[in-house]
């Protein structure tokens, strides 16, 4: 079970990105539409959120290998 | 009724009729009066909507229990086996250092790296802690894996945080340890105002988030299986066209059937009992890990 490079949890530290970046903007478009009583936020932050979470992903994974 | 005749689940739920997502509830070791009175068969008293529990009826439930004497068991598998060490070792020790072994060097060496022995005790206590609950989930007299309560799982993951948090506040002190966190390396400053929010919320909350939900909703999840196959089957097999409308031979066939799976879902659950004391283990170790190293 164990692997030799003992990084078991890398795959879950990226959805943890994933997952902070959908809560975080998602969340302030949310928000947004639900003060400004527009409709377009939520989308727009949904997927910028996605975008920086992908964006960190990259930054710490992607010079290891 | 059918379930009854199995009693296959004697220390969770309550009466028969009452089997479902009300096998999770606790039931309390010492029932206050006002507890059974309100928890009783036909019809409940005006006054049970508000306070139907003391503090007693709360705190000392099975639930409690199973995990108390899982500490107690863990606790004693230790001293037993490193009860007078011998060079060469017996079966006893031998069980021992196979698991101390895999978390020691298998776990807190290969992740945690420098500095990794201060973590074993901690990391071991951990993972046998959690196979013991976990594996209470097939073992007769319990049949409930703790951490299928969420509580349970809370408790555990706001652990393993403050673990993580304090041994990276020690390392780096408070600013340091922070701006660790927080600030990811080579990222352009522009950037840094969108990105540093989101390095801040996946290190501080989506992580025990996570580690609390994937051991509850596995156990949770797992159980509830169980649950359906055994007492959903054991329903079928034993109903007859007198106990239920609609009733055809084919549900005595599926229960039979569903009965026969049921140790097939047992299995599963045992490699799930396994690998989720495993996963935890392994993820509090990363992220220890993570809080020591200088910058990622």
């Amino acid at each position: 079970m164990s692997d030799p490079q003992g990084n078991d949890g890398d795959g879950f530290t990226a959805l943890s990105y994933i997952v902070a970046g959908l809560l975080l903007y998602g969340g302030l478009g949310w928000l947004g539409d639900h003060w400004l009583g527009t409709g377009f936020l939520l989308p727009i932050g949904l997927v910028v959120g996605v975008g920086l979470g992908v964006f960190l992903v990259i930054k710490r994974f992607g010079a290891k290998s | 009724m059918g379930p009854a005749a199995f009693g296959l689940i004697p220390l969770e739920g309550s009466a028969p009729p009452e089997f479902g997502v009300q096998a999770f509830d606790s039931r309390p070791l010492f029932p206050s009066s006002v507890w059974t009175a309100c928890h009783g068969e036909g019809s409940l008293p005006a006054s049970c909507a508000e306070a139907s529990s003391t503090w007693t009826d709360v705190w000392f439930t099975n639930h409690i229990a199973q995990a108390v004497i899982a500490a107690v068991a863990v606790i004693v598998f230790w001293l037993v086996v490193v009860w007078r060490p011998k060079v060469i070792p017996g079966k006893r020790q031998f069980v021992g250092e196979y698991l101390y072994d895999m978390i020691r060097n298998g776990v807190a060496r290969d992740i945690i790296g420098r500095d990794y022995q201060k973590y074993v005790p901690y990391l071991l206590a951990l993972f046998t802690f959690i196979l013991v609950n976990n594996l209470f989930g097939q073992t007769f007299l319990f049949m409930f894996p703790t951490f299928s309560k969420i509580g349970f799982a809370w408790g555990l993951a706001g652990a393993s945080w403050i673990l993580y948090n304090a041994a990276g506040i020690k390392r780096h002190g408070l600013a340091g340890y922070f701006k660790n966190m927080t600030v990811p390396h080579g990222v352009p400053a522009p950037l840094l105002i969108l990105v540093a929010p989101l390095e801040f919320i996946s290190n501080f909350i989506t992580r025990p988030l996570t580690l609390g939900l994937r051991l509850f909703a596995n156990l949770f999840a797992g159980h509830l299986v169980v649950m359906v196959f055994v007492v959903g089957g054991s329903w079928l097999l034993l109903a007859t066209s007198a106990s239920s409308a609609g009733y055809s031979p084919i549900w005595n066939v599926a229960g039979g059937l569903a009965l026969l799976l049921s140790f097939f879902v047992f299995a599963i659950e045992l490699l799930v009992a396994c690998l989720q004391a495993y996963i935890f283990t392994v993820l509090t170790a990363q992220y220890v890990s993570s809080s020591l190293s200088e910058a990622h």
